[in-house]
């Protein structure tokens, strides 16, 4: 299928048009193809070929020292393949810093809720001489982030937009020869110390478009084009602009959606050459003894370090239990042991079946899961009967296994909290849970048994990342399914009308750190219920109960005669469609787009639990 | 190749990067075509300079008035492989 094929499909209005221009377009990497296909969509649009519903649709502004022209075409495109709708403005060709500096701007007058601001190359050069001491190039280089960043802060002071910032270009051609190695005053180096200067010193808003990296990979002379640049103005080659504005969209999709968190690996042929059940312990390629085994080897080194970083593993793998278990805890080359995986499934169902399985132990949406195998027959049920699941099929050549993994890019860090980092740790205490689980007799003594402590809390600023992370990735347990970003958490925070506290969980296994958040919005004597949302980590733990005896305390203490929730339905969300009704609130209207219940608090009795509070909201420890 | 060798070319080429048709003739000019704008001129350059295995020196093809005069230029730029 190709450009020409889609081109019929728009031409006989065929809704099947929209699915083939987003898999050309994931495949292309050619500016001409792909601003073709950007056209394809417009007159889609036009000509009203129905399409699935685009959710999300988002303010961003572009400025920039070049013509911004024809990224923000390219941006556009990636973000509608990816449901996020863009409404794009665009700034004055090098007019970024006055356009941020000054107040009344059209750029502020447009209300970005995301910034992209793309620096002039040709200003990020050394000024003085090669042989000044490298104190004072460095000084410059400093002096020139400095500048970036003021200009992020204030841009993201008066708007609360998240800043996407692009780092620079390096040269592509031979200047001062091996000299360059040795002055930070030469372009190469200059630059590369002012990208190494951004990164580490720019704040959470900012978000890096590492531009020196897009260009380092396709490789220097192919990522320029001085001729563009003295035509149009344009920043790079026409392939480097397009993996900018690839890199731009997947770093916004990112602002937006809930990242992979589980890494599902097949075994024979995947983690170890050879098949285990017929060659045996001693006949499977893994170790330092030959080339193959060593690359598997390092393939294995590789998946634990994405666990090390927090990504969880489990196995699926067509086999008899006993003969896949066996290497893991005999064969001595082997990097990744039992223990490292969250769930292990060998055994000969379909591996759909088991990664249904594997999800649901996990109370994880399957779109959490990544799937790897070498075999495309096991892709292809997978990606048939689970298409939520996201597929990695290996070549026949481990040596390459390591980086189409890493190209995948499903597993790349966000902002880092605390939470992340013990994430693993959790998971595993949540097996040993449900051992003791399976042992109690009954569930309060065995809620008792797990000495829960919870710590209520108003919003406050330190907690910010992890309730924006929440907020923007929690899918099952939430009931309005309602996204913030950080500014408009702030923004909570600081409207009276609004009540916004987050419950915190340890119990003697674990600290599940900042599990649950709540929103109300006062409105005369009713409590609105803007958002409830709730970690799955800590079902059936009566976190629930807390919450409510929670809000129902503050509401009171606001003078509200009731609560009032809605249930918004979504594909994920599920599993709280009944939960104003075991929660006791009463159901007032019923649709297929919402319920709305309320709770009046006369007569609320707080409900009882096993879980000791430490501290409420409003109360200093 | 000579100019209308090349234009039929083009045809081609302008085929595929415009949705509504156009039919090329040596006084075609970018005026001509509504779709044919700045940013539309950029891609149909690349596609150009791709089928055609040449490349424009800055600042040239804006000196042309049509496509005739385009045509011409692309003649020039593949006499001198």
């Amino acid at each position: 299928m190709n450009i020409a094929d889609a081109k019929d499909l728009l031409l006989k209005r065929d809704p099947g048009f929209w699915a083939l221009l987003k898999s050309l377009t994931d495949k292309s990497t050619q500016f001409e193809e792909l601003f073709l296909l950007s056209a394809l969509r417009k007159k889609a649009r036009h000509y009203k070929v129905e399409q699935p519903e685009n959710r999300h649709r988002t303010r961003v502004a572009i400025v920039g020292g070049c013509n911004l022209y024809p990224l923000h075409e390219l941006l556009e495109h990636f973000c509608e393949m990816e449901s996020q709708s863009c409404e794009i403005w665009l700034g004055a060709y090098d007019n970024y810093a006055s356009e941020i500096m000054e107040e009344e701007s059209e750029l502020y007058k447009f209300r970005p809720e995301l910034l992209i601001v793309l620096p002039n190359l040709k200003r990020c050069v050394y000024t003085g001489a090669l042989t000044d001491s490298t104190d004072a190039q460095r000084m410059e280089a400093a002096r020139l982030v400095n500048s970036l960043l003021v200009l992020a802060r204030k841009a993201h002071d008066k708007t609360q937009a998240e800043i996407i910032l692009t780092n620079f270009l390096l040269p592509g051609a031979h200047d001062l020869g091996a000299f360059r190695t040795r002055t930070l005053g030469a372009d190469w180096t200059f630059r590369k110390l002012v990208n190494l200067e951004l990164g580490l010193s720019a704040p959470s808003y900012v978000h890096i478009c590492d531009i020196e990296f897009l260009g380092y990979r396709l490789g220097g002379p192919q990522a320029q084009d001085e001729r563009a640049w003295y035509e149009s103005k344009q920043p790079c080659s026409a392939d480097l602009l397009v993996e900018v504005a690839r890199e731009i969209c997947r770093l916004i999709v990112a602002l937006k959606r809930a990242p992979r968190k589980v890494l599902v690996t097949d075994l024979d042929n995947t983690i170890w050459g050879g098949v285990a059940a017929e060659d045996g312990l001693e006949g499977i390629e893994l170790g330092d003894t030959s080339p193959r085994g060593e690359a598997y080897k390092a393939f294995q080194k590789y998946i634990l370090l994405l666990k090390q970083r927090g990504v969880l593993l489990a196995v699926c793998s067509k086999n008899d239990l006993d003969k896949a278990v066996e290497p893991f805890e005999k064969h001595p080359e082997m990097v990744l042991r039992m223990k490292d995986f969250v769930s292990f499934k060998a055994n000969w169902d379909p591996k759909s079946d088991n990664l249904r399985q594997i999800a649901s132990e996990l109370n994880l949406g399957l779109d959490s899961l990544v799937f790897m195998d070498d075999n495309p027959a096991e892709i292809e049920i997978v990606r048939q009967f689970t298409p939520e699941v996201a597929t990695i099929l290996l070549g026949p050549d481990p040596s390459q296994y390591v980086s189409t993994l890493a190209d995948c890019r499903y597993f790349e860090p966000r902002s880092i909290t605390q939470e992340d980092a013990g994430r693993t740790a959790q998971y595993h205490s949540e097996a040993q849970r449900k051992a003791l689980e399976a042992a109690a007799t009954d569930m309060p003594a065995y809620l008792d048994s797990l000495d829960m402590e919870a710590t209520i809390r108003e919003f406050a600023p330190a907690d910010v990342p992890r309730l924006e992370q929440l907020i923007n990735k929690s899918n099952q347990f939430n009931l309005t399914t309602r996204r913030r970003t950080a500014a408009e958490v702030g923004a909570v925070m600081n409207d009276k009308d609004f009540v916004g506290f987050s419950v915190r969980l340890k119990d003697r296994f674990a600290d599940h750190g900042l599990i649950s958040v709540l929103i109300g919005r006062q409105s005369g004597e009713v409590m609105l219920i803007d958002t409830w949302l709730m970690s799955c980590r800590v079902l059936k733990r009566q976190v629930e109960d807390e919450a409510l005896n929670e809000l129902a305390r503050l509401a009171k203490l606001r003078g509200c005669a009731r609560l009032e929730g809605v249930y918004l339905p979504t594909s994920k969300n599920g599993m709280v469609r009944d939960f104003y009704d075991r929660m006791n609130f009463t159901l007032r209207s019923e649709a297929e787009s919402k319920r709305e219940y309320d709770l009046s608090l006369d007569r609320f009795q707080p409900i009882p639990t096993r879980i000791k509070i430490r501290q409420r909201t409003y109360e200093s420890v | 190749m000579n100019q209308s060798e090349v234009i039929a070319k083009l045809q081609g080429i302008f085929d595929t990067v415009f949705l509504e048709p156009v039919q090329l003739a040596p006084t075609t000019s970018a005026g001509d075509v509504p779709e044919w704008d700045s940013l539309t001129h950029i891609s149909l350059m690349l596609a150009v300079e791709k089928s055609f295995g040449i490349r424009f020196r800055v600042g040239e093809v804006e000196q042309t008035k049509n496509v005739g005069e385009f045509a011409d230029l692309i003649v020039k730029r593949q006499n001198e492989r």
